[in-house]
Formats: C-alpha cells, structure tokens, sequence
C-alpha cells in the first residue's frame, strides 16, 4: 500500500518527480505548498506519509485557545491590572508602578489575611494528607456492609457547600447540637463561642473543610491503594509486623506519590478558601474581618463595584498566586530530597 | 525551524494578549469620535444632551431578580400590555436567581457591553453602572421622567456620572417600607407597652436592655450583626454617614455614632442579642419565628414569613412605627429600573422603563395579595388601597403606617459600598467584643472607609 501512495501521489501533482529527481532546493512558495497542502508527504512511508508538522497542533489547538482564554490571558491580565489603579467596572486608569505592592507592605489586613491563609494550608494539609487515607485503609477491604461506609464518608463531597455551611452553624451555634450535647454531657458550663470567637470561626471552617473533602480523596487512595502489591503486607505479616508497622512501611511508600498530589491540591486549595469562612464568618470574615483570607480580601479591596480597586486586588491576586507556587514549589523539592 | 516559528507566534499572541488587555481596560470614550458609554459603542442619542428621539420598535431583554416563580403571570401581563400598545415590540424577559453573584455578573455583563436593556437594580449596583457610565440618562432624555414619582424617591435616583456630575439614571420603582415588628407577649414580660413603641433609636435600645435583664438569656431582644443597623439607624437620627459631596466618611464627627456603638456594646454584654450572631448573617426572621427574639425584621414582608411560619407567634406580632428620631421620618432605599446606555433600541427600553414603573402597573403589583411592597408613585400612594385602610391585622397596620409617611418622606437611605458597610461593621464588631473602645472603633472605622473612597476616586 505505501509503495503504491509513494508511485500514485493522490493530490500533489508534481511530487513524485520532487522526490526521486534531485535537483535545485524548491522555491519557499513550494515548500510552504509542501508543508501545507494535504496528500502524501515526499519521502515518507506509512502513515507519517500524510503526517504535517502542523497536524498535532491542529488537534490540540481547542485545548491551547482554552487554556490561552481562560487561562494565560486572564493571568496575564491580571499582572498588567497589578500595576495599575484600575477600577472593577473598567473606565479610564493609569500604571502606578509599584504603588500596589509597596502598600501592600505596610497594609496590615493583607497580612492577617495572609497569615490566615497559611495557617489554613499548614493546619488542613497535612490532616487532609493523612485522614482520607486511614480511612482508605479502613473502608478498603471487602466486608459485608462496606458499602454503606464508603457511602457515608463519601456524601459530603456531594453536598452543596451552601448548605454544608448551614448545616455547621445550626451545629456549632451557641444553642446547636454540639453545644447542648457537651452542656448535657456536664463537659462545658457554658456554649463554647464557635461562632464568634475568631479563632474558634477559623478552626471550624478548617474542619468544615476537612469534613468536606475527606470522602474525595479516600475515594483517591482506594484507587492508589489499589497498586500497592497484598504479597508485601503478606510476607511483612508472616515476618511478625503489626498492623501499624506495615501501615507505615508498605502502605504509606506504596502510595507516596498520590499522598504528594493530594498534598499539592490541598494546599493550593486551602489557600484559595473562601466559601467555609464566609459561611460561618459572614460577608465581614468574622468579627472584625479577623478570619479573612486572601482570596476574602481580594474580594472586599478589589471587586466591590463602587470602592473597589481592581489594580490592588490584583497585586494581592499576584501575592496569592507566589505563596501558592511558592508552597508548591517547596512541596515538590522536599518530595525529591525524600525519594534521594 | 518550525520551533522558532512556533515561539514567535505565540510571543506575538502573548503580546497582542498584553496589548487587548490594555485596551480592554482603557475604556471610557475612544479616539475615532465615536459615541461611547463605559467604553462600549453606541448609538450617538444615548448619550450626551437632548431628549431621546426614536421609533419604538425592536426586541429588548428586560432583566429582573427572581421574580418569575411568584409574579411570572403579572409580568408577563405588563409585557403583553407594552407590545400591544407599540405593535413591532418585543420584550424578553430574564429572571436572574438573585444570588450572592449577581452584583458581579451584572458588572461583567456591564465590561461587556451586554447589559440588559431593561435592568432591575439595587441601590449599591446602581451606583457603580452609573458611575461607571453604563446607564441612561433618563432624566435628560426624557424631562418629564420625574413628574409620576414622590420627590424624594425621585430625589434618591440621583447618582454621580463618571465625571462627578449627580446623573437621574434609574427611575424608582417599589419601596418595602420600614416598620418595627414586635411580639407582644415577650415585651410584656419585659415590662414594655407594646402600643408605645420609642420614638428615638436609644429609646429602642432601651427597651432592649429592658428585654435583657426581663428574660434573662430565655430571649432576646434583636440580633447582634450590626450589618443590619449601618448606616440605617445612623440616617435615622440624622447622623451623616458621607460627606454632601459623598467623597468622604464623616460619621466619626458625630458624637452620637460613638455612644450608639457604645449602646450597641453594652446590649451585647448584656445579653440582649444571641452572642452567635455577632457576625452571623441570619436576619431575626428564624429566631423571631420560634419566639426566641423579641424584635423582628423592619420589612413589612417579615410580617407575612411569620404568618406562613409560625402561625403561634404571628397571633402575637404587632407593629408599630419605625423610630422617627432626628430625622422626622423613615428612609427608604427603593428598587430601581435602569435603562441600559448600552441599548440597541433605547427608545423602545425607555418606553418599558416608564411602562413598567407608571402608576398604574406599580399600583396594580403592590396590590398582589402574595406581596407587601409599596410604590414609588404619588398617584399610587392616593389608592384608596393606601389611604383607607381597613383592618387591625399586622398586615393593614402596617400598610397604613407606611404609607402614609411614603408621600411626605424627605430623605433617603445613604448608600455606601457593601466592602465599606463591611469594614466600618468589622470596626463596630470589635467594640462589641470588647477589643477596642467605642471611640477607637469609630475612629478607626472612618479611616478605613475614607481609604476606601480614595481608593476609588
């Protein structure tokens, strides 16, 4: 078949001679025709016959103008706005150089929310790290009923992050189930402030969090778990090691690598944390707009329609996205320097 | 080869991507003459001075906020009316959501040149379109926009243009009115005559501390988030939340505001308020419900919640007249209908506008018994609906006593951002919980909305 294309060319009249008599370099217009036009490729067998180098841009090309739309273009913006002092609704504006981020410097509530947001990623990873996997663990073998379990664990994922909200403050309110149960129980004399104590607001939209996306990445390390080889916890168990003991020396390297990606996504997710601390905090980020985080605060300095700014949101968008490139950064070494 | 030529593209489409970006933020008018309205193009009569003249004719979108599940047939009357009336309209009807987005996506709709013709608004959103140049002028374009509405609604649509200039660029459309809702049983045993509420916001407070020390921690009085209370009570006793040019915080100059937060303070210590709501966002209407709370919301719709839900306590609701104070009268923070600047067919989206917001279609909505809204309108205020009202339900009181300080009412709500309620609210919090002095947190809190109206000067 591919003598017969390479003798028969089907739509480049000319092409057999091109390839078989050599002579001058053909002209740029016939190279480009060459490169461009379909019909088999001179001096190609198979299918690379009709391979063009543009081809696998052609089929990726969808995918490039999404990323370059949703992706590159509003990145780009956004570190143009940073330097400028443009407004929410667009309207006339002009660069301000550094201005945003030297205020940035010396503006104290961009360093609270800050703070809050690395005290969310340092508190919530490593708990999102471990917990979905012992649970994994637990839900992992085949037992009468285990289905129920995986359901169950597995249900936050599915509701609405709305009414997990609400379903938290009917929880933890003054009056809310967790309190009367602690006052009955004779534990606590009065409620504990779960919702107006700021750091107690804080911890409880970590564990909102935490609650949330336990069932998602156990339903990950059930697949992860899934490659780690039964011989191994065999031969540990007939040489005499417990069930911690295997958990620590097979299970966890078995599923190092999907441990680091559920670290990355957590952390790049805790720092983008918004809706857990506007639920129980309200649209002011608790009293005083003491649990604001950073995407909180891009949302109060830059977007608000009428005293927003969107040049300064932007240079705090700017801030947030190097702690998170920062921290996955950092993330990947210590894996390396592990595995080395 | 075929790399470098690769890069070279994608440097090129980087830069043009740099550059659309520059552009698409310069906004506000373009070199070539061209009519612009917040960096859109558009017909040259949108725009500028003179009336709007035009054929009404042509489709229009008009855009309302949740809306259709309850009204769709009322609506869908009013448009039918309109195309009738002009024969070659069409008027396509959106009912957003009206979720906590809906701000933002009006904006994005607004930078995209894609407003609906026809908008309902709120105050705040008002405000930023007008300020940022994306709305009519319908105060210019037609001079007798004003003459069916109460002056001081009409006075309230009055918002600053991009260049600083005070622009009518909504039309006032529906007020819920304000009014103090109470359960009698809970303020009588708080030794409180509920057929004589306070005249004054501190005379308020103090029935609230009566509540406190009455019930004891089995109620309370009213919820602690002062989101619910700035800048009303502020307007309410006259204390001047902005400038008259509106360019800057001026509460911190009333010595009021400090002994209002220091009150606010004190009921929370208290125990007037849940101490968990400090920062909640529930409104009084579920606690109110079970008989938790002695004070509910001002809206006259709350009335009707308590009816649907809690049958029990709404036989012990009453209302009764919003405190006056220095102000001599309630503020109202109406619903508008804004035409888009933006608009292929102005003419025709005027002409709903009016349509829409005449007595007539205004009247016949607040009549709809699923409703307790009231209208914008002086004719409408005179329907006898208003004026003789029969009955001592909650329901009749309180359409009597709203509407009949609606035609006389001088003033209106002051309208700060929602970023800005926000920061001066954090500042209060603090105060409550005891972590700054009142003075402190009233100070503080001017300085941070004044950095906030600088910021977007």
């Amino acid at each position: 078949m591919a003598a017969t294309h390479t003798t028969n060319p089907v739509s480049v009249p000319g092409a057999e001679a091109k390839v078989s008599a050599p002579g001058p370099a053909p002209s740029r217009a016939r190279r480009l025709a060459r490169a461009v036009l379909p019909g088999p490729a001179p001096g190609a067998n198979g299918a690379a016959m009709y391979r063009r180098w543009w081809l696998p841009w052609l089929w990726t090309a969808p995918a490039i103008a999404c990323a370059v739309i949703f992706g590159v273009f509003p990145f780009l913006n956004t570190m143009l706005l940073s330097f400028t002092n443009a407004k929410p609704l667009g309207g006339a504006y002009r660069f301000v150089g550094l201005d945003n981020y030297t205020r940035m410097l010396d503006d104290s509530d961009f360093w609270l929310a800050t703070r809050n947001s690395i005290l969310y990623a340092l508190i919530v990873v490593p708990l999102m790290v471990l917990l979905p996997l012992l649970l994994a663990v637990l839900v992992e073998k085949n037992l009468p009923g285990i289905g129920f379990f995986r359901s169950a664990f597995y249900t936050p994922v599915l509701a609405s992050s709305v009414v997990v909200g609400l379903s938290w403050q009917w929880l933890l309110a003054d009056d809310g189930l967790v309190n009367t149960w602690l006052q009955k129980a004779h534990l606590i004399r009065s409620a504990i402030p779960f919702l107006s104590d700021s750091w107690l607001i804080l911890l409880s939209a970590m564990g909102l969090t935490l609650w949330k996306g336990l069932g998602w990445y156990m339903v990950f390390y059930l697949a992860a778990l899934g490659n780690v080889p039964k011989e191994l916890h065999e031969a540990a168990a007939m040489d005499g090691a417990g069930a911690a003991r295997r958990f620590w020396h097979i299970t966890v390297p078995g599923v190092r690598q999907a441990m680091m990606l559920v670290g990355t996504l957590t952390g790049i997710g805790s720092l983008r944390v918004f809706t857990e601390i506007y639920m129980l905090g309200s649209a002011t980020g608790g009293p005083g707009g003491a649990d604001r985080t950073l995407p909180f605060y891009i949302r109060d300095v830059g977007l608000d329609p009428i005293t927003g700014n969107a040049g300064y949101g932007s240079a705090v968008s700017v801030a947030l996205f190097l702690l998170t490139l920062g921290l996955t950064l950092l993330a990947q070494r210590l894996t390396k320097e592990d595995e080395a | 080869m075929r790399a470098k030529r690769l890069t070279r593209t994608l440097t090129c489409f980087a830069v043009l991507s740099l550059t659309a970006a520059g552009c698409g933020l310069s906004g506000g008018g373009s070199d070539s003459g061209d009519a612009t309205a917040g960096g859109c193009k558009v017909d040259k009569g949108n725009v500028g001075s003179g009336k709007l003249t035009g054929e009404v004719k042509g489709d229009i979108t008009f855009q309302t906020t949740n809306l259709k599940k309850d009204f769709g047939d009322f609506f869908n009357g009013v448009i039918k009316d309109f195309e009738t009336a002009h024969p070659g309209t069409k008027v396509k009807w959106i009912d957003d959501p009206g979720d906590a987005t809906f701000g933002q996506r009006t904006v994005a709709d607004a930078q995209a040149c894609t407003l609906p013709d026809v908008l309902n608004v709120d105050s705040p959103t008002a405000t930023s379109l007008t300020k940022a140049g994306y709305l009519l002028n319908v105060g210019v374009k037609d001079p007798d926009a004003a003459k069916p509405f109460v002056p001081a609604f009409w006075k309230s649509s009055l918002m600053k243009d991009p260049s600083g200039a005070s622009v009518h660029t909504v039309l006032p459309w529906y007020t819920g009115g304000i009014l103090l809702t109470y359960n009698t049983d809970l303020l009588k045993q708080a030794g409180i005559d509920p057929a004589k509420p306070p005249t004054t916001v501190f005379g308020l407070f103090a029935d609230y501390e009566k509540v406190a020390k009455a019930a004891k921690g089995k109620f309370y009085a009213t919820m602690a988030n002062p989101v619910w209370r700035i800048p009303a009570d502020w307007d309410q006793m006259n204390i001047k939340t902005l400038s008259a040019d509106g360019k800057s915080a001026v509460f911190a100059d009333d010595p009021r505001t400090v002994q209002w937060v220091e009150w606010m303070t004190r009921l929370y210590k208290e125990g007037a308020m849940p101490k968990d709501s400090l920062s909640s966002s529930n409104d009084p209407s579920t606690l109110y419900s079970q008989g938790k709370v002695a004070y509910g919301s001002t809206n006259p719709s709350f009335v009707r919640f308590v009816q649907q839900n809690s049958p029990s306590v709404y036989d012990k609701t009453a209302v009764g007249q919003q405190p006056f104070d220095a102000l001599g009268h309630t503020t109202g923070a109406p619903q508008y209908i804004a035409t888009a600047a933006t608009s292929k067919n102005a003419p025709t989206a005027l002409a709903f506008s009016e349509f829409l917001t005449n007595a007539e279609n205004q009247t016949a909505w607040c009549k709809d018994p699923k409703v307790v809204i009231f209208p914008t309108t002086s004719a409408s205020l005179d329907d006898p609906f208003f004026q003789k009202v029969t009955g001592d339900d909650p329901f009749a009181q309180a359409r009597k006593l709203v509407a009949e300080q609606l035609k006389t009412a001088t003033a209106y709500q002051t309208n700060i951002s929602s970023a800005m309620q926000n920061a001066i609210v954090a500042q209060v919090q603090l105060a409550m919980q005891g972590k700054k002095s009142a003075a402190d947190a009233v100070k503080d809190a001017q300085a941070k909305a004044n950095e906030m109206l600088k910021q977007s000067s």
